[in-house]
């Protein structure tokens, strides 16, 4: 190694991003070379000073503060407070995911008369943003087309519905659970948990995150005001009205919003996940009060639309017991470290996508779990060891790559030990420093 | 293969400028994006103004959040947004300490000598000189200092792939080293002049 790898390398080993291999080789680069150590003393140095500063400021929050005092200026006098206009933040990331439909504001001064029952669909939405303004919590219930133990974030139109529960409380940090039946998230204010419930393994971030896991769409979705104010600032969007008078005679308004998600057709992940989907949005909102109570979301495909999320309940600002956010664990569980990968690579570092594919499945097929576990980024279980154990490797092809993502996917056909053909994509990600995980797929 | 870290686009996050934007354009509620990006390194700025006074520092820190939110018209350069809100934030450390000096003039010399600044007055504080980065490289550091986020978390908040985020890390410390060097060589030429 020489200098200039060397300090190519520096922020990777002080991060603690190496693979063993070139944390060596850096090591021993440094122990040989004065201008180097000097460098990375001094690098270093300045991240010590960053991370005390930033620890001095941690718990250091004015955001509610300011805006607060910002709200209050911003109050129309009350005469004009049914026809103040729209002006929220927030973004609805499901068709804004490549930027191809954001845009900037394009309602302006809305009159807004109340009841509305002759309301366009814009109106209706604007009421529907400031019916829903500073909640102090937000319990959804949703039922979503997914795999019930695949990540928050997949969908897929053939699924059975499954239940998946989100609680949230806003605040500065926020604290939130979303919930399907094979994991579940937390974010306690503190630290943000991932339990998968059949792999009885759990991941920890040691701050609150709201994208970590999957789950940032479904923070969006809990953010009633950001997305109804988000879908207001949609441009190339269709959004029309319709109403219909339920069994008590309330009527209800009904507004559908179409927008894409910006992938070229063909690609593979369109469609996929929710920030990568065509959606159709249909929001049911009650006349009398202008809040949002129902929400279907429909995928569109050439093939038809179909319904793949319905909010079917929304609690606004019910209050929400302090167990909800946290999270009992088995005494036995699996800990994956988020910041050091179990799968490694270790010696594939150079292979192509096609080579990692066969070395993983060769792995599998002959039971070298050791090998195995380098490309597998969870703990190896029985169930894995039991679904792939004894397999052949039929066909593998050439990869390819989506607009949505680093993946690169390697098109299989293996042979099962029972003889079953199983064909599907293997999706492979590279660390840092070019080892290879499987990160879907099998 | 090297990275053109520079011309990336800043991923989900949006600019400064875009919020700034928002803001003019009748959505004031964007401004809780910059107040979140910036309040822990503004609070830090004003701990060092306010000669360690903490609980002055973050009043100070609101002061200026929304001194500027009310002027946010008059910022020529919405992508020099810290820049701006430190020479507010400047100006407000001024007026408070002043303010403290009349109210409580004893007690301020006690507070002085108990939490002088470690460096001298001439040195520049960081916080400036991360003010003076490209937006890019000070987002960097804002996400992994001051929100405190590990390097996959800043891939995926801006998305990027994690190797970006360390390039554009170490060529942020590098030009962070040469403004605070630069400074501090500016700074013992004034001395020797003087």
């Amino acid at each position: 190694m020489n200098c200039i790898e060397c300090q190519e390398s520096l922020v990777d080993h002080q991060e603690g991003l190496l693979d063993v291999t070139k944390r060596n080789e850096v090591d021993e680069h440094l122990a040989g070379c004065p201008g180097c150590r000097a460098e990375y003393a001094a690098v270093g140095q300045l991240q010590l000073e960053l991370a005390a500063r930033g620890k001095a400021a941690a718990g250091v929050s004015v955001v509610n503060r300011v805006m607060s005092q910002i709200r209050a200026s911003q109050q129309p006098a009350p005469e004009e407070a049914e026809r103040h206009a729209l002006g929220r933040a927030g973004f609805w990331r499901w068709a804004m995911g490549f930027g191809a439909v954001a845009g900037a504001a394009i309602l302006g001064t809305l009159l807004l008369t109340s009841p509305a029952t002759k309301a366009t669909a814009a109106e209706v939405m604007s009421r529907g943003v400031q019916a829903v303004r500073q909640l102090a919590s937000v319990h959804l219930v949703c039922r979503v087309r997914t795999a019930p133990n695949d990540n928050f974030a997949q969908i897929d139109p053939k699924a059975a519905f499954v239940t998946v529960e989100l609680w949230k409380e806003f605040g500065d940090p926020p604290k939130w659970r979303v919930e399907k039946p094979g994991r579940v998230a937390v974010v306690d204010g503190q630290s943000t948990l991932l339990y998968l419930k059949n792999a009885n393994a759990a991941l920890k971030v040691p701050r609150p995150s709201v994208a970590a896991f999957d789950t940032g769409w479904l923070h969006e979705l809990a953010d009633i005001e950001g997305t109804l104010a988000s879908e207001l600032r949609l441009k190339q969007v269709k959004m029309n009205i319709t109403r219909e008078t339920d069994a008590s005679g309330a009527v209800k308004a009904l507004v559908t919003v179409e927008a894409k998600s910006g992938l070229p057709e063909g690609d593979y992940l369109k469609n996929v996940f929710f920030n990568t989907a065509d959606t159709r949005r249909l929001y049911r909102f009650d006349d009398r009060t202008g809040k949002l109570e129902a929400l279907r979301v429909y995928l569109c495909q050439p093939s038809g639309d179909v319904p793949i999320l319905e909010v079917e309940r929304i609690d606004y600002n019910a209050p929400i017991e302090a167990e909800v956010f946290q999270l009992a664990l088995p005494a036995n569980v699996n800990w994956i470290d988020p910041g050091k990968p179990q799968a490694n690579g270790s010696g594939y570092t150079a292979a192509t996508p096609e080579a990692a594919a066969r070395a993983f499945f060769e792995a599998c097929g002959r039971e070298d779990w050791a090998v195995a576990a380098k490309f597998w980024p969870l703990p190896l279980d029985d169930r894995f060891k039991q679904f792939l154990g004894g397999m052949e490797i039929v066909n593998l092809g050439q990869s390819f790559t989506s607009a949505a993502g680093p993946a690169k996917f390697v098109p299989y056909e293996i042979r099962m030990k029972n003889g079953a053909i199983r064909k599907h994509n293997l999706a492979l990600k590279q660390h840092q420093g070019g080892s290879w995980f499987v990160d879907g797929g099998l | 293969m090297s990275m053109q870290t520079d011309e990336f686009e800043l991923g989900a996050e949006k600019s400064d400028g875009e919020h700034v934007q928002h803001c003019r354009n009748g959505q004031p509620e964007d401004f809780r994006f910059l107040v979140r990006r910036y309040q822990g390194v503004l609070f830090s700025f004003l701990v060092s103004r306010l000669r360690g006074d903490q609980s002055l520092a973050e009043d100070a820190a609101q002061e200026s959040m929304l001194r500027a939110f009310t002027q946010l018209r008059k910022l020529k350069k919405p992508e020099s947004f810290q820049a701006w809100l430190f020479g507010i934030a400047g100006h407000v450390a001024h007026e408070f300490q002043r303010s403290a000096s009349r109210r409580q003039e004893l007690a301020e010399e006690d507070l002085m000598l108990a939490a002088e600044p470690s460096r001298s007055a001439e040195e520049l504080p960081l916080e400036e000189a991360i003010a003076a980065l490209p937006e890019i490289h000070r987002r960097m550091i804002l996400l992994r200092y001051y929100e405190g986020l590990s390097c996959q978390e800043v891939a995926g908040r801006l998305g990027m792939p994690l190797g970006t985020v360390t390039k554009t890390l170490s060529r942020a410390y590098a030009q962070l080293r040469q403004i605070l060097q630069n400074n501090n060589e500016e700074a013992a030429v004034e001395e020797k002049t003087i």
